[in-house]
């Protein structure tokens, strides 16, 4: 039960799938503050995904709002982990620009899956630096699902840090994947920009 | 004082079980294939990567997931899709309701084994309140009346108990699961009340028909997000292992937070 629950949640997240960030540039925020900009947010992101336009239309401004409400270079970075200290400054450059278009591919894979979503802002509570904001995701014929989003004052305004779907850390999760790559090749970082590259062009094959 | 003693004892008790069972598992795993190689001690952040991972017979266990996938791709997908096709999300949700709830007695006997006597009696008055007024589990009123649905299995009973999670195993059909976490599986089989009655043809299939429902109902909720995580990851295998460790470190937590909290405690109320 909690597998398929935990599960169902990650596809529901999943658009910001790796939207996380470094907590040390953190700064404190109240718990009022980043509930009413993951209300806000929310409502932003509902109105796109729900409103007219084209698929092509829907992600570029999906795009534009998710660069305003991640802290995606400090996500990436995160996702990075002990391995960006062995990437070249080139590799690391290269790393948070195929980083940036991944997310966005992420964002906008099964955007029609999502038509009809609605959401709900639950609770807020402070935790470590940041402060974790519980929600309650529908969409039509399917279970709903609660997320969690981890947000924290980065560059003097908040922006989401991580997203929690039954326990599981997307930005963890993600680092995991990214990991399992460097190391099942010889722990090179150019390894896993090739990877990237790969599903990237994968990503825009499908698309086309 | 005493409950310090009993449950040091319990964990003393829970590591030496865990050896055995962990090396019952692994020996297992090991006759049927091979193992990953570690890297050199010598390269420490490696080496810690490698053991934190956990996963030394890797090579075994992503033969396993493509052979999953290949039946997911050729039967499970193709039949659970057909199943939406012919089925609304509120059906779905009641035969989810009705496997949860004969779940429930193998649930009530892991939280009084967990040392969980609310967990247990909670679970328990689901079982009896949704077989009843719930018309055999397809209806979930226990909810309502404040029995929140609450989770466990044997794999986390001997997590409680203090045996290790010990390496990642990935099952043929079964999926993820782990040293500690496979020993779920035949204790699920023997708790479920379909086994625990006396036998007959009828009942056996019925058997047959509810294991076949329940894992097309359980795929057919799964349809979007393994598509999403099959399209999105890089390395799938590594994602799944991923989220299924956190999801069980998440599932025992919670056990021991409302442990912690008198058992009573609900999950916080929203402050809207």
């Amino acid at each position: 039960m909690h597998l398929r629950r935990f599960l169902l949640g990650t596809v529901i997240a999943a658009p910001l799938l790796g939207t996380m960030a470094a907590a040390a540039q953190a700064q404190a925020l109240s718990a009022d503050d980043a509930k009413a900009f993951i209300s806000q947010s929310g409502q932003q992101l509902v109105a796109i995904v729900n409103g007219g336009g084209s698929a092509a239309d829907k992600a570029t401004q999906l795009r534009t709002l998710v660069n305003q409400i991640v802290a995606v270079d400090q996500v990436g970075d995160y996702v990075l982990g002990r391995y960006i200290n062995i990437a070249t400054p080139a590799q690391h450059t290269k790393f948070q620009q195929l980083f940036h278009q991944l997310l966005s591919y992420n964002i906008t894979y099964q955007i029609k899956a999502y038509q009809g979503v609605s959401f709900t802002v639950n609770s807020a509570t402070p935790q470590g630096d940041g402060v974790l904001v519980d929600t309650t995701i529908t969409t039509p014929g399917k279970a709903p699902a609660d997320v969690g989003w981890d947000v924290a004052e980065v560059g003097g305004k908040p922006q989401i840090m991580d997203v929690i779907v039954a326990g599981t850390s997307m930005r963890i999760t993600t680092r995991n994947d990214y990991a399992s790559v460097i190391t099942d090749n010889g722990g090179n970082v150019s390894a896993l920009l090739t990877a990237m590259q790969n599903q990237i062009n994968k990503a825009s094959e499908a698309q086309d | 004082m005493r409950v310090k003693q009993e449950k040091g004892a319990r964990r003393r008790f829970g590591r030496t079980l865990g050896r055995g069972l962990g090396l019952g598992a692994s020996l297992l795993t090991l006759a049927l294939a091979g193992c990953a190689t570690p890297p050199p001690k010598s390269d420490t952040a490696d080496y810690q990567a490698y053991q934190q991972v956990n996963d030394p017979l890797e090579p075994t266990n992503r033969t396993f997931f493509a052979f999953n996938n290949r039946l997911d791709r050729y039967v499970m997908k193709p039949v659970a899709k057909g199943y939406v096709a012919v089925t609304t999300q509120p059906i779905r949700t009641h035969v989810g309701n009705f496997f949860t709830n004969m779940g429930e007695p193998g649930r009530t006997l892991n939280f009084m084994a967990e040392g969980m006597p609310t967990d247990a009696g909670s679970s328990l008055m689901r079982f009896l309140i949704n077989s009843t007024i719930g018309i055999g589990g397809i209806f979930d009123p226990a909810s309502a009346l404040g029995y929140k649905e609450t989770d466990t299995d044997f794999g986390l009973t001997l997590a409680i108990w203090g045996v290790p999670a010990g390496p990642y195993l990935y099952l043929p059909v079964f999926g993820p699961s782990g040293a500690r976490d496979v020993w779920n599986l035949p204790v699920q089989y023997f708790a479920s009340p379909t086994v625990a009655a006396p036998s007959s043809t009828a009942l056996t299939d019925f058997g047959y028909t509810a294991t076949g429902l329940h894992l097309i109902n359980t795929r057919a909720g799964l349809l979007d997000t393994i598509d999403q995580i099959n399209a999105t990851a890089l390395d799938p295998y590594a994602t799944f292992r991923s989220l299924y460790r956190q999801s069980r470190a998440s599932q025992i937590q919670l056990i021991e937070q409302r442990d912690k909290q008198g058992a009573s405690a609900a999950p916080a109320a929203p402050q809207n």
